[in-house]
């Protein structure tokens, strides 16, 4: 708990206004974990409900953003830059379901690039060239792009069966990695992605 | 003041508190510049500031005497500009951020511009004065102020500036300095379409995704919106910071023109001649300009190409957007004078697939916008719950080695943002590091748009990879990017806000962007082979540093044989195939295994303080030299 500035009254690390006087408060210092969930007010889940987490940014927004301080003293615009920075990553990082996985595992200490396993990698390479092929004889990708919705469905699945339970994190590293692959031939699949 | 009586009738009770605070909006456009002002009713009203209209011609003329009334800004300008085009800048906005090298600033362009100045337009006007296009924005600012100052009997004193939502860093700081230069304090620079979009959601109450088609005099911009609840987020963003009906006029011209001479004068005749018969165009089927008839058909012809190059911008942002092509938008709005133009209009019902919005004028509803936005900006309660969430409209990134470009910020995201990034030293003892800034899409520094170059010195001399820099990177709700730099140990840190000099532009961002997809697979090569040079010269230091401390480890025919494998190594990296390069440091790689082995083993004898490697078991060695001897194993393989 930390004591705000304006009316020393109690507020949470991830509170971004005093829940007494409503005052902006200074951002968590820098280089201490940030709860992205706690930040938006959710529980560390791998599920969200995504229209709920759109609201509750929308609410924070209103609240937080610099526009909101144009008035204010230089201290409060300062605080409201820094936690609408902090707001805006933390909604980037929850709305985007590998990003959301990746910064559960990171809170529960798993970090850097998992181990692919060359079965996987081969996997891949092969649904690619299927891709690849079916693009070039203007075959219809639907059946394609099915199959590997499933696959990365049942890998979601057991990546939350994991994390869940408290079993295997590397292993849930691991099946979250493979849910970036999915995303970016679903990407390929719906013409997007071709940049960056 | 009888006449703003008369605008603010049905809440005249709060028409003087409204305008006490003089907050405008203002759209400092290409063609025409407008200024807004909520008033009592609650509503924003655009104001009659030249001859009776609310469209102030973005034109500025300098007369032969100094001192005051020797600058003319508007219609009187605009009409002086046939007889003296040199001293007549017209259309100032395209020049903003221009190299006057640029092919494109020369072409049919009337002007003189001053020399000795490398890459910065300043034109040279009557009796011998030089401006800048800061300068004569800020002319443009000034008459916008003074003369709503006359119709209101106020100071104005604030306002919100509108800029193209694919206006860069410099160009905005360039319209900030502008509004300073004119006497204004900016509350805030505004993206464009997301005025028009104010202006709109304000009146109509809507909800749901909405894309904005904003072609203007000399900017064409699309963005994709979402309202819900009076909040507005910019979803995505593009266009082409040179592409107006400016253009359209300059197509005609070129036809009116054909092949006679070119004077300065009849250039410009030509291009008012085509402007009008556009104009007319948009009613009538033909015209007749210059003893020609000119159909409404031959027009479309003409400019059919340059309506075209919108669609490519427009798909692409719908696609950032998430918004599937022909599902998921609830509305087109129109904004800029040109969406004026049957062929424009038609061309984005067919590409959105429904009939776009244009109930306020397209040409005031940008400034209407901004109005709003300084009123929600000033009013102590404002009176409409509404808040703008924008994005950045280009990556932001940095050079790294071998010339590339490290994204840090990538295009759309939701401002302000920040991010960071840790760099390590490349030489031993490198004791400053070079920050170069960039934005732009593609991968080599060289297509990018630099922004700034800093050097962050005081670095503790520290061998290769161990002294590190975080740069972070914070943008502002403006859009505005600042630099901070820091070296980790010592805490050594420099922080710039980019500012470049205005106007000061090498790059064309809707190139930039628009070859960043075309140039995909080349950037690819670019990259693959750069990454592969690195690490050559990284493999070939790290070889030549470990054959001078530990070659007595070797035979000199081993000796021999990985120096030939080097040599081999520094030839691919002389050549541009990545594969050819990648597979001799593979090669390096397998000559060097042994050698390798051997340093490691000496490094472990070492470690152990005098205890003979031979003396342990895989099983008793310490955890330390159990991982040397795994990266070992693993780098055989």
């Amino acid at each position: 708990m930390r004591k705000c500035w304006q009316c020393g009254g109690e507020v949470a690390p991830a509170d971004a206004l005093c829940p007494s006087c409503g005052k902006v408060q200074p951002p968590i210092p820098a280089g201490t974990q940030v709860d992205k969930f706690a930040l938006l007010g959710f529980g560390q889940s791998l599920d969200l409900d995504e229209a709920a987490l759109d609201e509750k940014f929308r609410g924070l927004s209103r609240k937080l953003h610099p526009d909101r301080f144009a008035r204010a003293s230089a201290q409060e615009r300062r605080y409201s830059l820094e936690q609408t920075t902090l707001l805006n990553d933390a909604y980037k990082t929850l709305k985007d379901p590998a990003r959301r996985a990746e910064h559960l595992l990171e809170l529960r200490g798993v970090k850097g690039e998992p181990k692919m396993s060359p079965e996987f990698l081969e996997q891949t390479l092969e649904d690619r060239e299927r891709l690849m092929e079916a693009k070039a004889s203007g075959q219809p990708l639907d059946e394609l792009a099915r199959g590997v919705r499933e696959k990365r469905d049942a890998t979601l699945a057991e990546a939350r069966a994991l994390l869940g339970n408290g079993g295997d994190l590397s292993r849930a590293a691991e099946l979250i990695a493979r849910m970036r692959y999915y995303a970016r031939y679903l990407d390929e699949v719906e013409g997007r992605g071709a940049e960056i | 003041m009888a006449a703003l009586f008369e605008i603010s009738e049905p809440g005249a009770s709060h028409a003087k508190e409204a305008c006490t605070t003089g907050a405008v909006g203002i759209d400092l456009g290409t063609t025409n510049s407008l200024v807004a002002i909520v008033l009592g009713d609650g509503k924003p009203h655009a104001l009659a500031v030249d001859e009776g209209s609310t469209l102030l011609p973005s034109v500025v003329h300098y007369a032969p005497q100094g001192g005051p009334g020797s600058v003319v800004v508007g219609r009187e300008a605009r009409r002086r500009a046939a007889d003296y085009p040199r001293d007549t800048i017209v259309s100032v906005k395209r020049f903003m951020g221009r190299s006057s090298a640029d092919p494109e600033t020369r072409r049919l362009s009337p002007y003189q511009f001053a020399a000795g100045q490398s890459g910065v337009v300043r034109f040279e006007v009557n009796g011998g004065r030089v401006v800048n296009p800061v300068e004569v924005s800020a002319e443009i600012l000034r008459a916008l102020r003074s003369r709503a100052e006359e119709r209101l009997g106020i100071k104005v004193q604030q306002a919100v500036i509108t800029v193209p939502a694919y206006f860069d860093d410099a160009q905005r700081q360039a319209t900030k300095e502008a509004g300073r230069l004119a006497g204004l304090e900016v509350l805030r620079l505004l993206n464009e379409p997301t005025a028009a979009a104010l202006a709109y959601g304000l009146d109509k109450r809507s909800q749901g995704t909405f894309a904005v088609y904003d072609l203007g005099g000399g900017t064409f911009d699309i963005s994709i919106l979402k309202l819900v609840e009076g909040l507005f987020e910019v979803k995505a963003v593009g266009g082409d910071s040179a592409l107006g009906g400016d253009d359209f006029d300059r197509a005609l011209a070129e036809i009116l023109l054909g092949s006679e001479e070119r004077t300065p004068r009849r250039v410009r005749e030509a291009i008012d001649a085509a402007k009008q018969a556009k104009e007319d165009l948009t009613r009538a089927e033909s015209v007749e300009v210059w003893g020609r008839k000119i159909t409404r058909a031959r027009l479309e012809e003409a400019i059919k190409p340059l309506i075209e190059k919108t669609g490519p911008a427009c798909r692409r942002a719908l696609r950032d957007a998430g918004v599937p092509e022909g599902k998921g938008l609830d509305g087109v709005i129109l904004v800029g004078g040109s969406t004026r133009v049957p062929a424009v209009r038609r061309f984005v019902r067919e590409l959105f697939g429904m009939e776009p919005l244009a109930d306020i004028d397209p040409d005031e509803v940008v400034a209407l916008g901004a109005a709003v936005q300084a009123d929600l900006l000033t009013s102590e309660s404002p009176q409409h719950d509404v808040l703008l969430l924008d994005v950045t409209p280009l990556s932001l990134g940095l050079e790294t080695m071998g010339g590339l470009v490290e994204k840090l910020i990538l295009r759309n995201t939701t401002i302000p943002t920040n991010a960071a990034q840790e760099f390590t030293t490349f030489a031993d003892g490198q004791t400053g590091m070079d920050i170069h800034v960039l934005q732009g899409e593609r991968e080599l520094v060289t297509d990018c748009r630099s922004l700034a170059k800093f050097t962050l010195g005081g670095i503790p001399p520290l061998p290769a990879g161990l002294a590190r820099v975080a740069v972070t990177f914070q943008v502002d709700a403006d859009g505005i990017l600042s630099v901070t730099a820091r070296e980790q140990l010592t805490g050594v840190s420099q922080t710039i806000t980019v500012k470049p000099s205005h106007g000061l532009t090498d790059e064309e961002i809707e190139r930039m962007l628009l070859s960043s997809i075309e140039h995909a697979e080349e950037d690819v090569q670019a990259r693959l082979l750069i990454d592969n040079r690195v690490e050559a010269q990284r493999i070939l230091k790290a070889a030549e540093t470990q054959l001078e401390s530990n070659g007595d480890l070797l035979s000199p025919e081993e000796r021999a044989q990985i120096e030939s494998q080097m040599a081999a190594l520094v030839l691919a990296t002389q050549g541009s195939d990545h594969h050819q390069i990648k597979e001799q440091i593979e090669r390096l790689d397998h000559a060097s295994a042994e050698f390798a082995r051997r340093v490691m083993d000496r490094g472990i004898e070492r470690a152990l303080k005098g205890h003979s490697v031979g003396e342990f078991d895989q099983g008793e060695m310490s955890p330390h030299a159990k991982k040397a001897y795994e990266a070992l194993e693993r780098q055989e393989k």
